[in-house]
């Protein structure tokens, strides 16, 4: 599934209910409320952050086997990754929550940015319904 | 979404339905910061309704955690739902707020009991 969204806040029910519609046909039943919140936190932080020169914002899922495969990209302004990824977030710090939310609900999660814009890459393992 | 408020002893219980995001989160600081406004009050936050939450509802909850403390006020909170509570735990913030898995739990924890009837709480010690 491949979806390209305006960079603006209307466009994150849609990518939340096309990422779950996604999940649950491919299988992913308990994951996809899990990859669905991902998505839209990484998604906010584009609308929020990156400031995309296209004004677009690009979703794409992949199921592979047992684990389902999220990419979200823009070109964007892009940031320092290093400053916050696995970095513990303070409880009451007043932000950061966004990357700890996407790597707490997901198995892996890569993020590469530069002037050009961000790619974040994450995947959810499937465990079976019990 | 709809927000309820209701005053029990003191406590103002504010009761948000439907999804705390991005889209609701402005509504939500409006009416509780409106109702804190220049005064103290002691705030039970009732979450057993929310069906979802993201990093700005969890922001906001922050936000009002510090205005009640910082007013000197007390603040606690009702989740009920698992996916809500699994993302405050995602955040640490459950070892920063007070959290109850009912209202009839949060009431008496701040000694509110006018009439409030736990029924869960009483079959759980039956």
């Amino acid at each position: 599934m491949v979806a390209d969204l305006s960079c603006a806040k209307k466009s994150l029910i849609r990518a939340r209910s096309k990422v779950i519609k996604f999940a649950e046909e491919h299988g992913f039943l308990k994951e996809a409320e899990d990859v669905a919140l991902a998505a839209q936190e990484a998604l906010k932080n584009i609308i929020q952050h990156a400031c995309p020169a296209d004004y677009n914002m690009h979703l794409e899922c992949i199921a592979d086997g047992d684990r389902i495969i999220v990419e979200i990209s823009d070109t964007g302004v892009g940031f320092d990754v290093s400053g916050v990824t696995n970095t513990p977030t303070p409880p009451m710090a007043s932000h950061g929550r966004g990357i700890q939310i996407i790597e707490g609900l997901m198995d892996e999660v890569r993020i590469t940015s530069d002037q050009e814009g961000t790619l974040v890459h994450m995947e959810k393992m499937h465990k079976p319904v019990s | 979404m709809e927000i309820e408020v209701e005053e029990k002893e003191g406590y103002q219980v504010v009761s948000p339905v439907g999804e705390l995001d991005i889209y609701t989160v402005p509504l939500f600081r409006k009416v509780v910061l409106r109702l804190e406004g220049d005064r103290r009050h002691d705030l039970i936050l009732d979450l057993s309704r929310v069906t979802f939450i993201d990093s700005s509802g969890m922001g906001s909850l922050i936000e009002i955690f510090q205005k009640v403390q910082s007013a000197g006020g007390d603040i606690a909170y009702v989740v009920a739902n698992p996916r809500i509570l699994k993302v405050f735990k995602l955040v640490d913030l459950d070892e920063v707020f007070r959290i109850y898995p009912n209202l009839g739990r949060a009431l008496q924890s701040v000694g509110v009991t006018g009439g409030y009837v736990d029924e869960e709480f009483f079959s759980d010690n039956t």
